[in-house]
Parts: structure tokens; sequence; C-alpha cells
């Protein structure tokens, strides 16, 4: 611990805070019942106190580095029982937008991403370069031939195969890169306070302890421990799996497509394709839940555009997903590729998003989770 | 008077169940007394009864046997009638139950050796009120020739001003003064003042322009500036006073009292009273005495002390880890007001600008005290002061450090206004030090809410002095009294004015002299407001109370007032110096000059005279003395073991209301005591307490506020000078071969009346371990 400390509040932190849903954190009065009632927090130096009065001082420095932010899973626990209406959930959210924007790689992808204002151009990226790309090599065909619907008749697989594995590469990197800031950021500063032993960064024990950790992240342990919001429990559950279906669909196809050349569409009878559906079900649904209790919750829990944006992407994959589908299943050609152009639009934005959004959490809070078990914080 | 006696006695609540009524009726009728029984005696039928007695039988002597005189006292008041309330249900069948003092039965009652003792204190009590009722007299009002209703107003801030305002619109003349050349005070030198309104989050600009401008044009209120008080002399109702520039010397200064080093030689010995006076006029020379009036002064009925405040100068040793003094940019935060007022604010080093603003509440680190003379408000001007900076500087920065923030009320919407404000950090911390960093400061705090040890850059440093009362170094009103031209007893106050302001409010130790605003405590705008008009109504009330002739407070409305029988007063000035309101002046004599309306009727005067000469028309040496010998005192010649006799003697304020508690909740004690009320422990002459045992009674005690710093006497000293006399008291016992134990005395709080009988029964165990009184049967 540091002998002392030279506070230099940041007044635009705090405004920026604000901005992201923390607006109340300035009502804070440190009476700690937000660390108390919080069902995860840990019993030494817990959170969300002593970030709560980090953020209403602007101390941007200390919280970007500070890991118990990802260690909160929003369940509201905390704002429901603050006795000044502070939100604590509501400022953890914020500050972890905050640090998920001071770590991206480029830091403009995560200002556009945050900013209401520039949402055209993200959705205006995958157009341009889906047509730029698509009429330059010919894969995209904007009078397809008749017959029988097929997607790729329109869009051609192979311009899917050059887009997005690309996009993965580049977005993998950029987080890989985030990530690696992070962490030694998180260590260094859960060294100077004292929340681990170790003092050098293991990444083979981190690799252990992340495998550990997995089992939690998947049953969503931690998430289910909130009591306060149980009702975003299972939607929240539903997204995560549609995800992970959807995922090991798409790596199926690309295997069938590249491997065994067998093109699409394929039959709704092919189990696969079963998993492909339920997974689009569940995630429309999921994402739909997610999206009406924000809305009938108004009051509770602060809805900010970091949130709809998130929820507005994964809603529109799916809806655009099965009206892709669907369309095509009805014959009608016109739509369907309207509707894929669109799907294709929205996944892109979406796999986009992932480092520089809401989203990233996903990459984050593992990280977080693996380096707590790993730190042996308790 | 023709005194027409009737004895009334209520067999309800409990009354007749308990008593021999009968038995109880013989005793007046013994002495020739008519008496009626009635088992609702402040139901209508029983109001009634008295009433037809008083209209037809010409009754006008009514001792009324019942309940405590505390209840009921409104119902059993007769115009022109003298009534005593003798308690039997409180004092008697409440707190002396028959499951533990039962009554004789048929049996017993044949043996002449049996008695029963809860039936004789019902009798000695309503003896003791016959007694009383034969000795007073029907109180007649102390009228003033001349009275002035004119209301003096010391000081034009805005406390006030206000009172001048509040006073006037009710229709009473109001003069002002006021020593400075401008009207307004503090007030009229802040950028802005508290919130006054929800929602308590907006600083609002000062009204005291607007109060001053409103002072001016009421055609009640004469204001006089540069104008200070020479001397208020004579007595509410007709204040004589002297007004004098600021520094201007008159014959009518008020003389000052000796100072204690003057009134001994050179070795130390008292000096005899005629040195003393020579020493004294000398002294006071070119000044007339207190008891010449001014021909040429102003009258006036009552005075509104408001004279204010002034900023604390911190303690520079004390604070030297703060660098106030060394360090040009820590400065005061009436230092910070005044930069406030007058521009942005900058820093006094260099005139640069202050961006960045520490806000220190508390001068020591390992003491969770504030600055002197600080309060609420001075944490609310911390709160203000911050927003100055943010006010002034978009990306401005004020950092509070305090160990307590004390915002009152709905003032606490304004604490969170400003904790909500971006630039603005809170903490409870202990500030270590202050010190040069570059061309600013830099402070280090510990403990604080941040959890570790902070620095903080500061452009400037803000400290939470106090606010001084004036009164602190200079007695202001220089009443010409005897005892001294300012408050007495201030230095337990701090300095303020004391006016016991939990209890009473406004009130000083100087009957028609009122405190309001940061006289009496650190306070803010707000609350000097509320104050003025406290004040103000405190002055109507005693102007209008002595037109009346009755006393202000606490005894308000009581027409009596100190009789002196001065052809045997023998000038020793007891009275005159133990007054604790100063109500009586001497001549160089040594005489007293009462100044009845200057009298709160608490009778420590009549404590106090060893010659006995003073008394009031129905509270007076004789009439208490009188209840004491009515006490039936039984000894070896009535029965084999006759039961002991302790005398209580109880202030009414808060000993005895808390006695009745004791009835209400049946508790219970030894029926061998006999209570009599009294004014204030003050007024219990000694002369009872060797009477009670002269007639055998076995020991004495009394029954009153407590007394000290934290004093509770409804009169100031009356608790605490009634101890003196009984120290006194047990030299003169042990004379006699009584032991010292026999008397003593009790403070005791209203809420600790649960406590009493335990205090009762040990002390009357403790006299029966010494065995009866031997003078019992003489």
């Amino acid at each position: 611990m540091t002998d002392t400390y030279l506070v230099e509040p940041d007044v635009e932190f705090i405004k920026d805070v604000k901005a992201l849903g923390g607006g109340d954190v300035k009502k804070c009065f440190q009476c700690a019942t937000c660390a108390v009632v919080c069902p995860i927090s840990p019993d030494t130096k817990p959170f969300p106190r002593k970030e709560m009065i980090a953020a209403s001082w602007g101390l941007k420095d200390r919280l970007v580095k500070d890991s118990d932010i990802w260690l909160c899973h929003q369940c509201g626990d905390c704002s429901d029982k603050c006795p000044r209406g502070a939100k604590p959930g509501d400022v953890l959210s914020a500050l972890r937008s905050y640090a998920v924007a001071a770590y991206a790689k480029p830091k403009f992808l995560a200002d556009w991403v945050n900013d209401p204002k520039k949402l055209p151009i993200l959705f205006a990226i995958p157009v341009v370069i889906f047509l730029v790309i698509g009429l330059l090599t010919g894969q995209l065909n904007f009078s397809p031939e008749p017959g029988a619907i097929v997607q790729a008749k329109f869009f051609s697989v192979i311009l899917v195969q050059i887009i997005f594995p690309l996009l993965a590469l580049l977005l993998t990197v950029s987080l890989v890169l985030s990530l690696k800031d992070y962490l030694n950021d998180i260590h260094a500063d859960a060294v100077l306070y004292g929340r681990t032993k170790k003092k050098e960064l293991d990444y083979k024990e981190l690799g252990q302890a992340l495998v550990r950790v997995l089992p939690i992240i998947l049953k969503q342990d931690k998430f289910s421990e909130c009591s306060e919001n149980s009702d975003r429990d299972t939607p929240h559950l539903m997204v995560l799996y549609s995800f992970i279906g959807l995922a090991i669909v798409t790596g199926i196809f690309f295997v069938v497509l590249d491997v065994f050349r067998i093109p699409g569409p394929y039959s709704q009878l092919n189990p696969v394709k079963w998993l492909a559906n339920v997974s689009g079900v569940t995630l429309l649904i999921g994402s739909g839940l997610m999206i009406k209790n924000r809305l009938s919750k108004k009051d509770d829990q602060v809805s900010m555009y970091k949130d709809w944006y998130l929820l507005g992407l994964v809603f529109g994959v799916g809806l655009t997903g099965m009206l892709t589908e669907m369309t095509r299943l009805a014959g009608t050609a016109c739509p369907t590729y309207f509707f894929y152009f669109l799907h294709l639009m929205f996944v892109f934005v979406l796999f986009m998003s992932l480092p520089y959004s809401k989203l990233a959490h996903i990459a984050y809070r593992t990280v977080v989770m693996a380096y707590n078990e790993y730190s042996g914080r308790k | 008077m023709d005194k027409k006696y009737g004895v009334y006695i209520c067999t309800g609540c409990g009354i007749g169940d308990a008593l021999d009524v009968e038995a109880l009726c013989e005793v007046p009728e013994e002495e020739g007394l008519p008496v009626q029984t009635h088992p609702f005696l402040c139901g209508r039928e029983g109001v009634a009864l008295l009433e037809k007695d008083i209209s037809e039988k010409g009754t006008n002597t009514l001792v009324i046997t019942g309940c405590s005189r505390r209840v009921n006292f409104d119902i059993f008041q007769f115009d022109g009638c003298i009534v005593d309330r003798v308690n039997i249900r409180e004092q008697v069948v409440w707190s002396h139950p028959r499951s533990e003092f039962p009554a004789l039965t048929e049996e017993e009652k044949e043996d002449e050796e049996n008695f029963d003792v809860v039936q004789m204190a019902a009798e000695d009590y309503i003896k003791m009120g016959m007694a009383r009722v034969e000795k007073v007299d029907l109180p007649e009002p102390f009228k003033l020739d001349a009275i002035s209703k004119k209301i003096l107003v010391i000081g034009g801030g805005v406390t006030g001003l206000n009172a001048a305002i509040e006073a006037a619109d009710t229709g009473y003349e109001v003069t002002v003064v006021e020593k400075e050349a401008a009207l307004g005070g503090y007030a009229a030198k802040m950028r802005k003042q508290l919130p006054m309104d929800a929602p308590y989050e907006e600083l609002l600009p000062p009204m005291i322009a607007a109060k001053i401008t409103q002072a001016e044009i009421h055609d009640k209120i004469t204001i006089k500036t540069e104008t200070i008080v020479a001397r208020i002399a004579g007595q509410p109702g007709e204040f004589t006073v002297s007004l004098k520039k600021p520094g201007e010397k008159t014959k009518f200064d008020v003389p000052f009292p000796l100072p204690e080093e003057m009134t001994k030689d050179e070795k130390g010995d008292d000096l005899d009273v005629e040195e003393q006076h020579k020493r004294y006029l000398e002294y006071n020379e070119g000044k007339e005495d207190i008891l010449q009036l001014d021909p040429d002064g102003e009258m006036f009925g009552a005075v509104i002390l408001a004279a204010g405040w002034r900023p604390a100068e911190p303690d520079k040793e004390q604070i030297a880890h703060l660098g106030f003094g060394e360090l040009q940019d820590v400065i005061t935060n009436s230092q910070f007001e005044e930069i406030a007022t007058q521009g942005t604010i900058t820093r006094p080093s260099d005139g640069k600008e202050a961006k960045s603003v520490v806000f220190i509440q508390n001068p020591v680190p390992d003491d969770d005290a504030d600055f002197a003379y600080t309060g609420a408000v001075t944490s609310m001007v911390a709160l203000k002061q911050a927003k100055y900076v943010r006010e002034d500087y978009d990306d401005g920065k004020a950092f509070v450090f305090y160990q307590h923030i004390r915002t009152p009320g709905l003032q606490e919407y304004f604490y969170k206004s400003i904790q909500q404000d971006d630039g603005i950090f809170l903490t409870k911390g202990k500030v270590v030090s202050v010190s040069q960093n570059g061309d600013g400061l830099i402070v280090e705090a510990d403990d604080t809410l941040l959890g570790e040890k902070l620095q903080v850059k500061a452009d400037m440093v803000v400290l939470a002095a106090g606010m001084t009362p004036v009164t602190a170094d200079d007695p202001v009103i220089n009443i010409a009294y005897r005892q001294g031209p300012g408050f007495r007893d201030n230095e337990l106050f701090d300095e303020y004015a004391d006016s016991n302001f939990i209890c009473f409010p406004y009130e000083t130790q100087r009957t028609g002299i009122y405190a309001a605003g940061a006289i009496r405590r650190a306070m803010t705008i707000e609350e000097a407001m509320e104050d003025s008009c406290g004040a103000a109504l405190k002055a109507i009330q005693c102007v209008e109370s002595v037109n009346r002739g009755v006393a202000v407070h606490p005894r308000s409305g009581d027409m009596t007032f100190p009789d002196f029988f001065f052809q045997r007063c023998t000038q020793c000035k007891r009275c005159t110096v133990e007054c604790p309101f100063g109500a009586l002046d001497d001549d160089e004599k040594g005489t007293p000059k009462p100044n009845p309306t200057r009298c709160r009727r608490c009778g420590t005067c009549m404590g106090a005279c060893p010659e006995r000469i003073i008394g009031f028309a129905d509270y007076n040496i004789d009439s208490i003395g009188s209840m004491v010998k009515a006490v039936g005192v039984p000894s070896e010649d009535d029965y084999d073991e006759p039961p002991f006799r302790i005398l209580g003697l109880v202030c009414e304020n808060d000993a005895y209301p808390a006695l009745d508690i004791v009835g209400l909740n049946r508790m219970s004690y030894s029926a061998d005591v006999r209570i009599i009320p009294v004014r204030c422990l003050g007024s219990v002459n000694t002369i009872w307490i060797k009477d009670a045992l002269a007639q055998g009674m076995d020991g004495a005690f009394l029954l009153g506020c407590k007394h000290g710093d934290d004093y509770q006497c409804h009169f100031m000293k009356g608790s605490e000078l009634a101890e003196v006399r009984m120290k006194k008291i047990g030299d003169a016992l042990s004379s006699l071969a009584l032991e010292e134990e026999r008397v003593t005395q009790w403070q005791i709080a209203i809420d600790e009346y649960d406590k009493i009988p335990q205090m009762i029964n040990e002390f009357v165990e403790m006299i029966e371990d010494l065995g009866p009184n031997p003078f019992k049967g003489f």
C-alpha cells in the first residue's frame, strides 16, 4: 500500500461516468450498505463502496485498473438498498464501459460505439465493405439467378469467408492487446492495494485458473447468486447459450462447406439445423425478454445508450436471421436477400463492437474471474 | 381581607377507598372550619359546590384537598380567593398503596399503640394546608408609575433589524442602535447566503438590503447608527438608557465593580467596606453612581441584545501545522468571504485564480472538536464557499475535510446538492499538514473515507473559524446594576450571552434583556431571523407583563413580588449579592433597593436573608414555617414506638412534578416524610429546617435541580446557593449535638423520578439508624 496518495480528481471523468449511466454517483455518502448487501462481494476490501468514493472523487486511474468492477454482475441489490439512491450497480456498469473504452484499441471505435451520433457510421462500415469488396470481386450479385432461393447466389460464400474471418482476426488482435495491458494493470493495482500475494503474473497458472472458472461462467453461477433481478437470469442464460449454439452451428457449417464442399441450404431435418433453429429462436426470445425487462423497469435500473445498443444488435441479429430463413422457406426471393444482407450487417456490427461495447464483458469478466481465481481473492 | 375558610375533600381517584374520610373531616372540624366532601370535586357538580360556597357563603379561603396542584389548576382557580391545594392523591394515596401500607383492622384500632401512617400523612397535609392559608394574603400587583413600552434593540445587523421590524409591526415603538456607520452587520458583507426555502439547493442573494430599507422606512422604528449604549439603568418597563458615540466618555458611562484584586490590601486581606467603597469611587471617577438616573436618558420597556459577532481569530500556535499565519494562502472563512464578495476568487499571495480550494473544518487532527465558536453554521458556510469556487470556475475543485458536517433540518438538502456537485469533494479526515508546494499548497490528510493518507494540491486553504460573540470581552449592555454591567457566568457558555437556550431561549440572567442571534450561539441568517422573532416576542411579553404587574418568566403571571421590612435590615447585602438576576441594587450604606420588575420571584433573597425580613404575599417565612409547625411529630408520650418525621422541601419546578410522577406510577416511598413545595431551593431559609429539628422532626431533605456548569435550576443559582447554606447549617447542627447527616440535599432532573423513592427510603433508613431526634417531645 502506498504511503500517501496524491489525489487529483478528474472532473471530466466524473461527467463521463455520469453520462455512461452512473448519473447518481455523487449521491453516495459512504454508508457502505452496498458492500454489505452485495451477495458476491469479497470479505476483504469489498466492492462497490470503495469504487463509489473513488468514482465520486474522479479517481480515473485507480478505477480503470480496478478489477473488482468486473466481479460485479449488476444484479442491482446494492442499487435497491442504497439509502441515498446513488445506484452503485449502475455506477459500476458505467465504470466497466469506461474501462473497456480506456483499453480499447483503437480508441476511436470505442468512442463511436458509445456515441449515438456515430451509429449510422458503424452500420455504414459493413455496407461499404460488403459493396466495395463484393462488387470488386464480383461476389455480390444483385441479380441472382431465379430458382431455388440460395443466399450464396446473392452474397457468395467466398465473400463471407473473406470478410468475417478477417474481421475475427482483427478483433482477436485488438482484444488480446487490450487484455494484455489490462491484465498487467489490474495485477499491478492488486499488488499495490494488497488484494493479492502474488508478485509476478504467471500466465500458465492463470490459464489453469481460467479452466477452473469456466464451468462457473458457463453455468452463470455468479450471475444467479444475485437475487434482486432474478428475472434477468434466464434471458441472459438464453442469450448466452444461443450464441454458443450459433457459434457451434457456424463452425460446423464452415467445415461442411469448406472441407466437404456441400453447399447450403441444408435440410430442416438435419440435427445441426435443429440446433441452429432452436438457438435462433432462443436468441430472439432471450433478447426480447431483456428488452421487455428494461422497458418495464425503467425506474430501478438505469438503461443507457450502451445498454440499448447491445440489446438492439443482439435482437437485430436474431430477428434478421430468423426473417431470412422464414422468407426463404416462404419462397420469397427478394425479402430473403434483403434480410440476409441486413443480417450480415448486424452480425458484422455486433462482431465489430465486441471489444468496445458492453459485449466486451465476455472477455474482460472472464479474464478477471480467472485472475481472481489465480490471485486468490476471496 | 377577612378570611372565610372552607375545607373541601375530594374522595375520588381512590382517596375515599384508601383513607378514613370521616377522620380526615375531623381535622378541620376540630379547628372549627367547615368541611365538605365530594366524590368528584373537579367535575361540574364539584366545582358548582365550590362556586356556590364562594358566592353564597362568602367563602374566600379554600383548602382543596385531593389531587396535586399541578393538575386542574385552571379548574380550581377563583377570582379573589386564596386557594391551597392539598395533595393527598399523588403524595399520599397513590404513592402509599394499601397493599404495602395496610389500613388498621377494627381489632388493631382498639389498641391505641397502633397507628395508620398513611392516614397520619393525609391528616398532616390538611393541617399544613390550613396553616398556610392562614398566613398568606391575596397578592396585589406591583405597578410602575409610568411605564414605557418602547423596545431598544442593540445591534443593527440582520438579527437586530428583523427583531425591530417584527416588534414594530406588532405596534411597538423600537429604537435600533448600531455601533457602525452602516446598518447590516456581517450580513451586508457576504457574496451570497444559505438557502432558506425549498428545494434548499440554490444560494440566495443577500436579503439584508431589503431588511435595511424595510427598517428605515418603518414609522415605528428609529435608527441610530454610530451609537452605543453608555448605560441602561432602572428596570423593565422603565429602563433609563443613556446612549453615546463609540469611544466617547460621558458621566453616564456605567461604573464597573471593583476588580477582585483591588478589594484587598497589600497583605491580601479584604479591605473594609468603607475603604472598598472609596476605591470603587476612585475607580469609577467621573461616572455617576448606578442609582443616579440620567435626566436626558431615554425610557425603554425592554431590550433586545442583538450585538452579534466578529470573526474568530484561530489560535496560531494550536494550528501551526496548518500554516496559518505563515502561508499567505491559508486564510479563514471570513477572509475568504471577503475575497468572494469583492469578485472572483483569487489567492491573497499573488492574485492568481484559486481553482483548487481546500476547506478544513477541524483545527487539530486527533481531536474531533471544531474551531472555537463554531456550530452547524460553519459546516454550512464551508459548503456555501465550496460552491463559490464552482461558481467562479468551471474546472474549479473544492475539497472539504471534516470530522463532522452539521446541516440541521432541511439544510440536509443543501448538503446533498453540494455533495452532488461534480467538483466538490467531501471527506471525513484528519488534516495533518499544509505546506508550500511550488507556488501552491499541498494538504495532507489521514484517515479519510478513501481509506488512506491523501495529498491534495491546493491554491488556497480555508479554515472554518468561528463567530466570537461580542460579549466575549465587552458587557455591551452596560447595565447600571450593582452586580455589574454585563451578564454573569458567561464563562460557562464560552462567553456567549447565556440565554439557557434549551429550555428558555432568548432569556438572559437579566430580566427584560433578551438575547438573539449570534450573540447566543454561532448561527445562520435564517436562524438569526427566527431568533429575532423569539426575542421580540419575549420583549413584548416583558413590557406587557410589567404593565399588568406580573412576573414575565419563569413564573409567568405571578403577581407577587418580594416585600422588604426595611426597619430590620442590617445592610448585610446578602440579598443584593445572591440575587441571580441582579434585581437588587444597594445604596452606599448597603440598604437594598428592590427593582420589582427585574425580579423573577424565585425567593432567593428570602432564603438568603438572615433577618428574615423578605417575603411574598403568598409565600413567606411564616407561611412555610407554619406548615412545618403544623406537621404532627408524635413522641414517646404518644406511642411506645413513635413514627419518624422527615421534612422534605421540594423545588416546585422539576422535583415536585417528578414526585407527582412517582405517585402517578404508583411507586412508593416512606410514609414518614412530609413534603412542602418551595419556589426554588434558593428560597429555602435555614430557619425552617432549624424549626423542624427543634420541634422534634428527625431529618430534612431538600430536593431540587442540578447545579453546576450544566445547571438545570430555573433560577440559575438557587440549588447551588441552597447547597452552600445547607453546609453552614451542618455546623449549626453539630453545635446542637445533632448529626449533620440529618439534613441533606439532592439534585434531581425531572426524568429521574424513578430514583426518588430509593433516595427517600435510604435517607429514612439512615435516619432510623441514627435514632430519633433527642429534642422530640420538648
